[in-house]
């Protein structure tokens, strides 16, 4: 299920630092993260809690709040540059050209309103449409998850919990969107509810052409559906690259870690370690590689020199044994 | 092979509405199992399947509306005088999903430790329960330093130990384990699982592992129930459930599971349907809206479980059906 991959990227990330301003000083909770998302492609972003990739989302939609702070770093979409642009400014992008897809649909749909009533909420703070194509956009965009229109007058607690999230996606693309951001729209749901939804994302996308950025932490998830992976731990890419490429040959000790933490279903039965130790907190970093401590393969430079995110055949990769090759 | 504990017919129906609504939600209808000592079991289903049910009638949280608990062949209902609720208690005790809410944040770790300590084995002096709370320690994991640490200071995975330390405090022969790993990041998972298997091993405990996971059932448990709306869809050892699935929802699910390993399957794509709420259930097959293989039949007789493959069995007309052909051929 990869779908083509044309290379005019549609949102550029550069440079990305975001620090959270605490009384006790300021933990930087993404570090110099830098990605391209080319348009109608999906890519997936994992990482255990902790990592980042949430408040990585944030500051890609703009949507960081204090004591959340964009230290540094440019958000290119579209050829413009998010960063510094007023309120009113993104409000003519946001929802239209970019939308959002948050982790819980039972926090975000307002409970007291009709679903037909915060879709009109949506649409009529980002445009100026009629009371006809709001009713006509709203049953289309049902009708595309899956949903019947009549819903429209339904409240979010009449609906289960996989319809709940369809609605939620449905309302991100009432709108036609280039790029829609994604934070663990599955989560919630049960295993065939979840694998339903993905397909649907995945049809959807390539219907639309809109170009996916799915944050989860669940690797195993995306295998099907994402083309590019990127892997973060402590607010830093470990691995960037193509979804087939790192599920076949991950490179990046942490990625293998996680890869052998999934128990599978089929062939033998096999004991695994899972990664040792606790994802670091990010007021204390240790010095070096930020995974040396959890690392099996770490030797005394690990502790001391921190690794560049460079290319090691066509991925790039954050470990210094993997890119002088004393790591095969 | 004598079971450790036994549930027969089972059930649990809540009165929903309004006071002088009829209608009663059937969470659990007419189950029974059985789980061997030094065996851990898996329970497994959707969310408003039953199975969080079931493990709070065998913690006596809710009272069964119907069907009878044994423990080590008496039955729970016998249990009045609050010696025999508290010997219970501490021979099956309950390990919780959420290890951030589990745990009380004002005090010590050991704070809980001790106190469960002092009132399940009053035999102990304060300073063997302090032995003991760090012998247990050690058993999961954990320093006995940890001891002394505020929750807060503990990683969600560290404090899932201390849920099992608890347990294992009280020289359980049950524990009941709730989603124990499911709010916990992967690389963390796979440890918990591991202890898991340890204290069957090594300790003699069992388990019932109630999740929804398969891949980790598969990874850690013995035997296989498979919930489907308050009912036992289909149970086994798990290798043989997993390897020749014989119900259909059971197929759905497996086919559900997402496994990089795995071509991607096409079962689960068709699948838009939902799991009933069991209000006022008519008889009949619970999951035959959703069922491939649905016939007449489904719509009239409920289902019940019987014996397809050694140990195996599966509630599901068609599936029965055709072993008995291929039994009558062969």
């Amino acid at each position: 299920m990869q779908s083509r991959v044309p290379d005019t990227p549609v949102l550029e990330v550069s440079g990305l630092s975001v620090d959270y301003l605490l009384d006790r000083g300021s933990v930087r909770a993404v570090d110099d993260v830098s990605f391209t998302v080319s348009r109608g492609e999906f890519l997936g972003i994992v990482g255990e809690s902790g990592c980042g990739k949430s408040t990585l989302l944030f500051a890609v939609a703009q949507l960081l709040a204090p004591p959340a702070h964009l230290a540094a770093g440019t958000v290119m979409f579209k050829g413009t540059n998010l960063v510094g642009l007023t309120d009113r400014q993104l409000s003519a992008i946001r929802w239209q050209a970019m939308s959002v897809v948050m982790q819980s649909a039972m926090n975000a749909l307002n409970p007291v309103k009709t679903i037909g009533a915060q879709f009109k909420d949506a649409m009529q703070a980002h445009g100026k449409p009629s009371k006809e194509e709001i009713t006509a956009r709203s049953a289309e965009v049902l009708r595309m998850v899956g949903i019947d229109p009549v819903h429209l007058r339904s409240y979010p607690h009449q609906l289960s919990g996989g319809m709940r999230q369809r609605s939620m996606i449905a309302m991100a693309m009432l709108f036609t969107p280039d790029l829609v951001i994604m934070d663990e729209p599955t989560s919630a749901l049960d295993v065939v509810a979840q694998r339903s939804l993905m397909v649907q994302i995945k049809e959807l996308q390539q219907t639309f052409g809109f170009a996916v950025i799915f944050v989860t932490h669940d690797m195993s998830l995306i295998s099907h559906f994402s083309d590019r992976l990127m892997v973060m731990y402590a607010g830093q890419v470990d691995e960037l690259g193509a979804t087939k490429m790192i599920f076949d040959r991950p490179r990046h000790p942490y990625t293998q870690g996680l890869l052998e933490a999934f128990p599978s279903i089929r062939g033998p039965r096999v004991p695994l370690k899972g990664i040792p130790g606790n994802p670091p907190d990010l007021s204390s970093v240790p010095a070096g590689c930020r995974f040396h401590p959890r690392c099996p393969h770490a030797l005394d430079r690990c502790a001391q020199v921190p690794p560049d995110l460079s290319p090691v055949d066509g991925d790039l990769v954050r470990c210094l044994r993997r890119q002088d090759g004393s790591l095969s | 092979m004598t079971d450790l504990l036994r549930v027969e017919h089972l059930t649990r129906h809540f009165k929903i509405g309004g006071a002088l609504s009829q209608r009663t939600l059937h969470a659990v209808d007419d189950v029974s199992f059985g789980i061997n000592a030094r065996e851990i079991v898996a329970l497994a289903g959707e969310s408003g399947s039953g199975k969080s049910t079931i493990a709070r009638m065998l913690a006596r949280i809710y009272r069964p509306t119907s069907g009878e608990i044994y423990f080590e062949g008496k039955s729970l209902s016998r249990i009045r005088s609050r010696r025999d609720q508290l010997r219970y208690s501490g021979l099956v005790p309950m390990v919780f999903q959420d290890p951030f809410g589990s745990i009380n944040p004002v005090f010590r770790v050991q704070h809980g430790m001790l106190r469960s300590l002092k009132l399940h084995r009053p035999e102990l002096s304060a300073a063997q329960r302090l032995e003991e709370a760090a012998r247990v320690f050690d058993v999961v994991g954990l320093n006995p330093d940890m001891l002394q640490r505020f929750p807060y200071e503990l990683s969600g995975g560290q404090r899932q130990r201390v849920g099992f330390a608890q347990a294992l405090a009280m020289r359980p022969k049950l524990i009941l384990a709730d989603e124990p790993v499911s709010m916990l990041d992967v690389s963390i998972r796979i440890g918990l699982l591991n202890l898991m298997a340890k204290l069957r091993d090594e300790e003699g405990v069992s388990i019932l592992y109630i999740t929804h996971d398969i891949a980790s059932a598969r990874y850690v448990a013995d035997r296989l129930i498979v919930m489907y709306a308050g009912q036992i869809a289909e149970t086994g050892p798990i290798e043989d459930v997993l390897a020749h699935p014989r119900h259909p929802y059971t197929q759905l699910l497996l086919s559900a599971v997402p496994d990089p390993r795995a071509p991607l399957s096409v079962a689960a794509e068709t699948d838009r349907g939902e799991p009933p709420k069991v209000i006022d259930p008519a008889p009949g097959c619970r999951f035959r809206w959703r069922c491939p293989l649905a016939i007449d039949t489904c719509a009239q007789v409920t289902p019940e479980l019987a014996e397809l493959r050694p140990a195996h069995d599966a509630a599901c007309h068609v599936a029965q059906t055709s072993a008995e052909e291929v039994k009558a051929f062969s």
